[in-house]
């Protein structure tokens, strides 16, 4: 039974990984039709920075959060400028732009910092565990599922309760309509490719103690988050939560019974039958076509 | 009306369409008559592979409308077959007893597995590596196109699967040679015919291969049924109105884009002389895409070019790692650029060159009418 | 002249708002039916509702014999319904000659279509129809290029060469100027008796100019049908447009 409730910890904490990097693509895929295959490497970028910050400033994970948030966030409004705004009647080929800026982004962090793994270090106040209904848990994988729920709930807060996710969501009704009341899309595109690059920075963060920090790290998230995202359909922010933790359970599962690689094959799989039978994600209803 | 538009086969402009495919396939077969050495010359066919594998991905996404960011995963599937027959006929030395391969021997497998077993026949390999891509691609494209997943979603599943497929082969070490791939192969034999890496004959073959993908996807183009995928391409929903199974045609030229990519996957194997996982990565993956957009996705020509030339200017480069570094980086960049700013790629700018010479010649003799509004060719 | 389409109880709504709520409607072979009604009275989702675009919550639709609601739409164009869209759905990159020749769907299968000679057996027939349409000088032009009204013309032709029994047109005319108009009702004078025709339309004039019986819809009913003057004299649809001037300038 032990053994049951630690697998489940296990699936919450890969969920909230993909959470944490998922919830940036959705309200970046959502809001503006934009597959940004560039988000993996914002999650490095975010990695990156919590690596300099420790390395040169001293400084810990909790206190360089928000630095990092802005950092990526302000690389991710820089591009939206200068590349996306330019795509705007062309859905597909964002895929490419985002894609060829993806490379750039990578291979200009390997020139700089080289290809070697890279370390960041856990929080010590958040080393330690904590005792979950008997079992004892790393308090910092606690932490990450808190920010992740914490994130989704800004995240929805941000969209739902406030002018600029007013406008956002005007904008994704009709976008010349919204212009005609004023509105000035090109700057809450901006934002909010900005935010969500902002939110992938954050998940590279966080993530950086667990894993190693390399220029490639990005690509195995990227295609992990976009499988939460189909999986919970799009322009659904709470799809998106349940479809994290559904396959961070499975995945955790699996991976369990088998191996990782099993894992993200059947998971695959399991998704590609799925959206035969639902095409539209398993959480969104049905709209006029 | 003058005798311009009424053409009396009803295929306008097949010439002009078709030259410049013969003229590149000529150019490539007197490619030796120039290239005196064996180095440079399996180089040259490396690049030639690669500009097919970019064909196939032309077919699908510049025809198609299907931007296929897995295709490398056919490719490599092509190429694991053609490596399976190959390894399963090395000479005794690099192999366990009854020609079990180096490396199950490593990994303690005892028998040589179930799905290698067929392998032992070249002919079963050189059908399987057309013939799998193309069911693969199939069976995905009956999941994908059945549920009406389209555009960017089309990208996400193609890449994923690849991705998948890449860890499953180097998480089943003992099965698959793992991170290392199949290596240490014997030579291709065809009817006592011995294909060296580094010998004209595989040189010709790549350039007769070269030939037919390029004329076989040209003829699928010009079909009816290349036709109604490029109106499927141009306005999904509006092609379901006439009675057509959109889904089947999409099915259908992924999976032929999937086997030219097979056969291209072979190929390389010969030319590389082994198979690795890396045939079947993201970067490959990456790479075709930029190739197909900086030559023209539209053009199949443009695309076979768009790869050789890259793909060789980054060969070229190679000498020196520092360099190599900055040119993924230049690449990127080359990539965005094109994108924003040359959609249809070299081979569109070729094109309305082209026209604008034309123009002027006609409009300085006066005669200026009608050049310019008709549609050149997509050869 | 028995039934052609029928349609029976259809109902569909949109989160909520009721489209269509229990549509009867039924046309005879041969017949040139118009449908008019205020903005939102369903005329269009009716059409979609008959080509299969969008499937009724309730209802049955027969065309021929055959049950259509549960049929793909690829299905139902082969069963012999055809469909102009209301904004011109063309295909931009192809040419003329090939839009018509994509609509020439006689065959739609897949292997069907591989052979060499399919494309150049229907050249006379395309150039015979780009005479009826007006596009002779343009048929190697893309369709890009080419005017609105034209553009609507193509999609006509396109009808015309896919040749099924029953064509449904939504607001053919819009957009298009007074001579524009003229020329598609000599248009669809000739297509007259050799198709079954439901034109959706706002013009009036080109309604009386073409319609043998209208039918008039209502907040996704059928409130009246009969021919110009019964349905104006209409006391309900006289209610129905009170305030928007009339039918006449609906």
């Amino acid at each position: 039974m032990d053994q049951f409730f630690e697998q489940i910890i296990t699936g919450l904490s890969i969920g909230s990984i993909l959470l944490l990097v998922a919830l940036g693509l959705s309200i970046i895929y959502g809001s503006m039709g934009i597959i940004n295959l560039a988000h993996g490497e914002f999650v490095m970028l975010g990695a990156y920075t919590a690596w300099l910050f420790q390395t040169y400033f001293g400084l810990g994970l909790l206190a360089s959060l928000v630095p990092i948030f802005i950092a990526v966030a302000v690389i991710g409004w820089i591009i939206e400028r200068l590349v996306l705004s330019l795509l705007h009647n062309r859905p597909l080929d964002t895929i490419l732009a985002t894609w060829g800026v993806g490379i750039m982004l990578q291979q200009g962090i390997r020139l700089m910092f080289g290809s070697e793994l890279r370390y960041v270090q856990m929080p010590p106040s958040l080393s330690d565990s904590v005792d979950v209904f008997g079992l004892s848990v790393s308090s910092y994988r606690m932490f990450l599922f808190i920010v992740a729920i914490a994130l989704f709930a800004a995240t929805w807060f941000l969209m739902n309760r406030t002018t600029i996710g007013m406008k956002l969501r005007a904008i994704m009704q009709d976008r010349s309509v919204a212009a005609s009341f004023g509105i000035n899309s090109r700057r809450v595109y901006g934002l909010t490719f900005g935010y969500g690059a902002g939110l992938a920075g954050l998940a590279g963060a966080l993530v950086s103690p667990l894993k190693s920090v390399s220029p490639d790290m990005g690509t195995g998230y990227v295609i992990d988050a976009f499988m939460v995202v189909v999986l919970g359909g799009v322009q659904s922010l709470g799809g998106t939560v349940a479809s994290a933790f559904i396959l961070g359970e499975l995945s955790g599962g699996i991976a369990f019974l088998q191996n990782d690689t099993v894992a993200k094959a059947l998971v695959l799989i399991a998704i590609v039958v799925l959206i035969r039978f639902r095409p539209e994600g398993l959480f969104t209803t049905r709209v006029r076509a | 009306m003058t005798s311009k538009t009424s053409f009396p086969t009803g295929l306008p402009r097949l010439g002009a369409q078709i030259a410049p495919i013969l003229i590149v396939c000529a150019i490539v077969f007197a490619l030796p008559l120039v290239l005196n050495n064996d180095f440079l010359l399996n180089k040259v066919a490396r690049y030639l592979v690669l500009g097919i594998l970019t064909v196939s991905l032309a077919l699908s996404w510049g025809f198609g409308g299907i931007l296929n960011l897995g295709q490398a995963m056919s490719f490599g599937i092509g190429s694991y077959a053609m490596a399976m027959a190959l390894k399963l006929k090395t000479i005794p030395v690099h192999t366990g007893s009854g020609g079990l391969p180096d490396f199950m021997v490593w990994n303690n497998v005892a028998r040589l597995p179930w799905f290698w077993q067929p392998f032992k026949s070249l002919s079963f390999a050189l059908a399987a590596g057309i013939i799998v891509p193309a069911l693969v691609a199939a069976a995905l494209g009956w999941f994908i196109f059945r549920s009406r997943v389209t555009g960017v979603y089309v990208s996400i599943i193609t890449l994923a699967t690849m991705v998948v497929l890449n860890l499953v082969i180097i998480d089943q070490q003992s099965f698959t040679g793992g991170f290392n791939g199949i290596t240490d192969l014997a030579q291709l034999e065809i009817f006592g015919f011995a294909f060296d890496a580094y010998g004209r004959a595989t040189f010709y073959l790549v350039a007769s291969c070269v030939a037919l993908s390029l004329l076989v996807a040209f003829a699928f183009t010009r079909t009816k049924a290349g036709l109604v995928v490029q109106a499927i391409r141009d306005h999904e929903g509006r092609v379901r109105y006439f009675g057509y199974d959109v889904a089947a045609y999409q099915i259908f030229v992924f999976a032929l884009s999937a086997a030219i990519a097979g056969l291209a996957g072979m190929l390389y194997t010969i030319v590389m002389e082994f198979a690795s996982p890396t045939f079947l990565g993201v970067q490959l993956s990456l790479s075709v895409v930029v190739w197909c957009a900086v030559g023209g996705r539209q053009s199949l020509v443009g695309a076979f070019l768009g790869a050789v030339l890259v793909a060789g200017m980054q060969g070229a480069l190679s000498e020196s790692a520092a360099f190599l570094e900055t040119w993924t980086l230049v690449m990127g960049a080359l990539f965005v650029l094109v994108v924003l700013f040359l959609p249809k790629g070299l081979a569109g700018l070729t094109k309305s060159a082209w026209r604008w010479i034309v123009r002027r010649r006609l409009a300085s003799q006066g005669i200026a009418r009608g050049v310019g509004q008709t549609r050149e060719g997509s050869a | 002249m028995t039934t052609h389409l029928d349609l029976r109880d259809i109902s569909v709504s949109f989160n909520g708002f009721k489209a269509l709520n229990g549509l009867n409607l039924s046309v005879r072979k041969g017949e040139l039916r118009c449908l008019i009604g205020p903005n939102g009275a369903g005329k269009t989702t009716a059409l979609d509702i008959i080509c299969g675009k969008v499937k009724p919550s309730t209802g049955a639709v027969t065309f021929d014999g055959t049950a259509l609601q549960d049929l793909e739409e690829h299905e139902i164009a082969r069963a012999g319904v055809g469909r102009k869209f209301q904004v011109p759905s063309v295909f931009r990159d192809l040419t003329v000659a090939e839009n018509l020749e994509v609509a020439r769907a006689r065959r739609p299968g897949v292997w069907a279509n591989l052979r060499w000679d399919v494309r150049r057996a229907g050249r006379a027939d395309i150039e015979r129809l780009a005479e009826l349409i007006g596009l002779t000088e343009h048929l190697e032009r893309p369709a890009a290029y080419l005017s609105h009204g034209q553009t609507q013309w193509l999609e006509i032709g396109m009808l015309v060469a896919q040749d099924v029994e029953l064509i449904l047109m939504d607001e053919p005319t819009a957009g298009m100027t007074a001579q524009e108009t003229r020329k598609t009702a000599e248009l669809f004078e000739r297509l007259r008796g050799k198709h079954t025709l439901i034109v959706v339309e706002h013009d009036m004039g080109f309604v009386k100019a073409i319609g043998d019986i209208i039918s008039v819809m209502h907040m996704g009913q059928l409130l009246a049908e009969g021919t110009a003057a019964e349905v104006e004299a209409h006391p309900e649809v006289r209610r129905a447009y009170l305030g928007s001037g009339g039918i006449t300038n609906a």
